[in-house]
């Protein structure tokens, strides 16, 4: 946000003039502003009215005041979500790092072939997540899919295993799906810190006698706070609303164990057609994003500054 | 001496080795699934639905896969001319408003700037999920539902926050100088942003372009909410129609030719814009 | 000028009534067969009002239509499944339909239970549009192969069960039965339920207001269930499938299966090289049952087509449209039809009919949210209570019912 305006510091800072900008700069942004207003922040505050409301998808809407809060503090269903939303963005996130942060330092390197792997990394990442679920469905299909009967093939496993039938087979097959899409994504964020770590730093310090694990504890690491901290933003946020790969590949997961925040609340919304509590858990996640985001950046920013 | 070089060169070979062994192993895992998908589509009818061990059609090639695919819905073309029409104007609209915001909030002071950038990055926080349902409503006084333009409003509400970050940035980054001799010159407002700084930010554009594309001929709960008739429907409606079943069961085949369709032009896309596409979303990561 | 454009008003008026040609919008779940459709086609082949279909995937039927009716934008009429005319009736969203359907001269010999269901209040808001029943299927050729009499239908589930052992030994990858178990709470509610309605037990009390899922009969249906699955007689697929292969049988290697009566049609027209045999589905004392389902027609409320939509309908009753419906798998609506429809049909069809006579079908609001739901506390019961813990199934799902059923009051 240090954006400067030229002509205000290089000439006479008339205060017509000033004006004439501001107008000119107000309807450079109109129309984005105007698309947003109207098609995000209105949705959003008009969900925030039909939370206090029991609105259902036919018939008149009702005054209920907070009650579909205080419904959610006794929703066993609404504290399952939230328990497999955290798990699954824990353990989802620690995962791509450990696979994207190895892929950058690989792709970093100046060697030959290098952007060739890391086109063939990034390729999952252009597709949609419905599709990369879809082809996962298909792949992980006990009869007609590709995992289980090459297993079975090339001997690992005596017959075929069902990787949707149970819980934690399902949940790692959804990660490594999920990791395949994703970390090409990551890696490309932390690369571009690697790559703007000054190569003479990393030369003085192999000079210092720095250890390989060394230069990445105390330089690598520090220097690549805002990356990572971006990369983790997007990773935590992307988990927290994840939705489309638990609905095509698992409908849920087995026994329901598998329904997230936004499934809760699209189930909510348009399968019970609950709609004003579909909206107040809306609100929910959102100031759970908002808060998680805030203290994210505020951690991490905070101690890049004392080092 | 001979005996430094040669062990410095064993080692070189061995550090190439590991590097390119892990590399390659890495990128085959990455790639075995488009390949067994792409192999696999073309396989004969009756093979489609047993497992692609070995991958390849031993049967001769054929399209039956494909041609199954069409007999879904109003057929694939239909389909696919609805997710391009929906795509494009995605693409064209975005790049537009988002090239005319990054501007203005780049290069211009005005009141409440900083408020109404926050607000426009805040968005990205809110799951649009979540107020699908106030826009169906606000879409039906509207007469904007089950039109593809409406869904196109949409996609490009959603991929505005990031695209004007990335504009902004983009346009941040030109330097000062340029602008004061074009401004010396008397060029100045819409002119310089066509003329003089529109190519400095083309790999921004590139950026803005190729993101649009992708995430809105992959995006598909707002699709599945908003269009409700069979001719309207994007390309991945028409894979949850397929992957729900047809008479009892799921023509594989099908299924597999219908992703190959889907994931082929991001494929293309991407490799096509690559260069710009890494140098922007580099650019838009480092800020 | 305006003399031209006044004669040709005029002319237009003339000509209206007679031309005066309505296309109806209509919905119709994808996944019931072809029946409707080819219905459709006739229909607007020989009449000038048209019938223009939409397919809407089954399980986002509901949720279409629902906002469809918020946004004003639902089409004239549709085919819904029967148990959600209940609670669409009752947010008062569809055409009361009751004075002409009571006028209709068979209204008494349409499908009972259909009627039930969409009836609301004493206003009638549904009318039967296809009638499906469960029923059990077995693979005749795979019986003969595992030596046993391919013309006689198991009565038991005992039977089933060993005439399974036997067909499972036939080869790897050939299995005695199988059920969609990976949470399809509408292939369950089909095909598992009657398992309990045959002996007297029922999942809902007869006023819907209490789950009683916890009965000895269905401890002893899911045992059955349970002991198929863990001597390895049911593919382990079907342990995820979700519904999308629901008609397994098809591929030829699944020796038994319990599916709806408009599969006859498909099975015969699909799969001609299967030799199948049909039965109704014995109950866990050996009583036979079966769930009544299949679409009620029903009209949006308001709309301007209302004439054309009821003139399609009297020609889905009609006798020509009947024996439509029922050449495509789907079953005679008009019980007093019933023999003439059937009459050359394939005899398979007969014991879909029978099935009326002793099907029940479960009448809640809340059929979507207890049932139906891929969530839904019943979906999860029963993959939980045949491949897992039984005993936390039947209390969990106990606990949820009720608590659904409580916040729906």
């Amino acid at each position: 946000m240090t954006a400067t305006s030229p002509s205000g510091t290089t000439r006479l800072n008339r205060p017509n003039r000033r004006r004439k900008e501001a107008l000119k700069g107000l309807l450079f942004i109109a129309p984005a502003m105007i698309l947003v207003l109207v098609l995000f922040v209105f949705p959003v505050l008009f969900t925030a009215w039909m939370s206090l409301h029991k609105w259902p998808l036919l018939g008149e809407p009702t005054w209920i005041g907070l009650r579909n809060y205080t419904r959610m503090f006794s929703d066993q269903r609404f504290y399952d979500a939230l328990g497999f939303t955290a798990y699954y963005t824990g353990i989802v996130t620690v995962v791509i790092f450990a696979f994207a942060f190895p892929m950058a330092m690989l792709v970093e390197q100046k060697r030959r072939a290098v952007p060739v792997y890391r086109t063939f990394f990034f390729l999952p990442v252009v597709v949609g997540l419905a599709s990369a679920s879809l082809l996962w469905t298909w792949l992980a299909n006990i009869d007609s899919g590709f995992f289980s009967p090459l297993m079975e093939r090339l001997g690992v496993t005596s017959g075929r295993v069902n990787l949707l039938a149970t819980f934690d087979l399902a949940f790692w097959t959804i990660i490594a799906m999920v990791v395949w899409k994703i970390a090409g994504f990551t890696m490309i964020i932390l690369l571009t810190g690697l790559q703007s770590i000054p190569a003479e730093l990393v030369e003085a310090s192999r000079i210092d006698g720095a250890k390989r694990l060394q230069r990445f504890r105390y330089l690598t690491l520090p220097l690549m706070r805002k990356p990572l901290a971006l990369a983790l933003v997007l990773s935590v946020t992307g988990s927290i609303l994840a939705f489309d790969q638990f609905y095509i590949m698992t409908s849920g997961g087995p026994q329901n164990r598998m329904i997230t925040i936004v499934y809760y609340i699209v189930n909510q919304s348009f399968v019970s057609f609950n709609l004003g509590y579909g909206a107040a858990l809306s609100i929910a996640v959102l100031v759970i994003l908002l808060v998680l985001s805030v203290a994210q950046l505020w951690l991490l920013r905070d101690k890049g500054e004392q080092a | 001496m001979t005996k430094a070089r040669t062990n410095f060169e064993r080692r070189r070979f061995l550090g190439n080795f590991a590097f390119h062994g892990s590399a390659s192993v890495l990128s085959l895992l990455f790639l075995i699934p488009f390949i067994v998908a792409f192999l696999a589509s073309f396989r004969r009818g009756p093979e489609a639905s047993s497992p692609p061990v070995p991958p390849w059609p031993v049967n001769g090639v054929s399209f039956d896969a494909y041609r199954m695919l069409d007999t879904f819905g109003s057929g694939i073309w239909q389909h696919m001319l609805n997710s391009l029409i929906v795509s494009l104007g995605t693409v064209v609209l975005t790049v537009v408003i988002s090239l005319l915001a990054g501007y203005g909030f780049s290069r211009y002071r005005f009141p409440l700037k900083n408020v109404l950038f926050v607000l426009l990055m805040a968005t990205l926080m809110i799951p649009f999920q979540s107020i699908l349902t106030p826009l169906f409503i606000m879409f039906a006084k509207l007469g904007l539902n089950n039109s593809l333009f409406g869904l196109t409003l949409i996609y490009v509400t959603l991929q505005l926050p990031f695209s004007v970050f990335m504009m902004r940035n983009a346009f941040d980054a030109v330097p000062k100088e340029i602008e004061e001799a074009a401004r010396v010159d008397g060029v100045r407002d819409v002119r310089l942003l066509t003329r003089v700084l529109l190519p400095l930010v083309m790999p921004g554009v590139a950026t803005v372009a190729i993101f649009a594309f992708l995430n809105a001929w992959n995006e598909f709960l707002a699709a599945l909410i908003l269009l409700s008739s069979n001719d309207k429907f994007t390309l991945p409606i028409l894979m949850t129609a397929v992957r729900a079943g047809r008479l009892g069961s799921i023509n594989w085949g099908a299924l597999q030719a219908g992703v190959v369709v889907m994931i082929i032009p991001c494929i293309i896309v991407f490799l096509l814009l690559q260069r710009y596409y890494m140098r922007g979303l580099t650019a838009g990561a480092v800020k | 000028m305006r003399k031209l454009l006044a004669t040709t008003t005029l002319a237009a008026m003339l000509i209206a009534p007679a031309a005066w040609a309505d296309t109806i919008q209509m919905w119709v779940r994808s996944g019931i067969g072809d029946s409707f459709k080819e219905t459709v086609k006739a229909y607007n082949a020989g009449h000038q009002d048209k019938v223009e279909l939409t397919e809407v995937p089954q399980t986002d039927l509901v949720q279409k239509y629902a906002t469809a009716i918020a946004g004003g934008q639902a089409p004239d009429a549709l085919s819904m499944d029967l148990i959600y005319t209940p609670s669409f009736a009752a947010s008062g969203q569809l055409e009361d339909l009751t004075s002409w359907a009571q006028s209709l001269p068979y209204f008494k010999s349409l499908s009972p239970s259909h009627v039930r269901l969409g009836t609301y209040q004493d206003h009638i808001y549904g009318l039967p549009l296809s009638v499906e029943t469960s029923i059990f299927a077995w693979n005749k050729d795979l019986y003969k192969k595992a030596g046993l009499d391919p013309d006689k239908a198991p009565k038991t589930w005992e039977e089933i069960t060993a005439n399974a052992e036997k067909i499972r030994a036939l080869g790897k990858d050939i299995y005695g039965f199988y059920f969609s178990g990976g949470g399809c709470g509408g292939c369950m509610i089909f095909t598992f339920t009657p398992l309990v309605w045959g002996a007297g037990a029922d999942i809902l009390s007869a006023d819907g207001k209490k789950a009683t899922l916890d009965t000895p009969q269905m401890h002893k249906a899911v045992e059955y269930y349970r002991n198929m699955v863990k001597k390895d007689l049911v593919p382990p697929g079907a342990e995820s499938d979700n519904g999308a292969n629901f008609l397994s049988i098809q591929s030829g290697k699944i020796g038994q299966q319990t599916l709806g009566a408009f599969a006859i049609g498909t099975l015969i027209t699909q799969h001609p090289e299967l030799n199948f045999g049909v039965t109704l589905i014995p109950s866990v004392d050996g009583k036979p049952s079966s769930f009544a389902g299949g679409d009620n027609f029903v009209v949006t409320k308001g709309t301007k087509k209302l004439d054309a939509v009821k003139g399609f309908l009297e020609y889905v009753y009609s006798l020509e449209g009947q024996k439509i419906m029922a050449k495509y798998g789907s079953l005679p609506t008009r019980g007093d039809l019933a023999d003439q429809v059937l009459a050359g049909l394939d005899p398979r069809l007969k014991v879909g009919v029978d099935a009326i006579a002793v099907a029940k079908t479960p009448y809640t609001l809340q059929f979507n949210d207890l049932i139906n739901s891929a969530n839904g506390p019943w979906a999860a019961f029963t993959h939980a209570a045949i491949f897992g813990d039984e005993k936390k199934a039947f209390a969990d799902a106990q606990a949820q019912m009720q608590q659904i059923i409580d916040d729906a009051q």
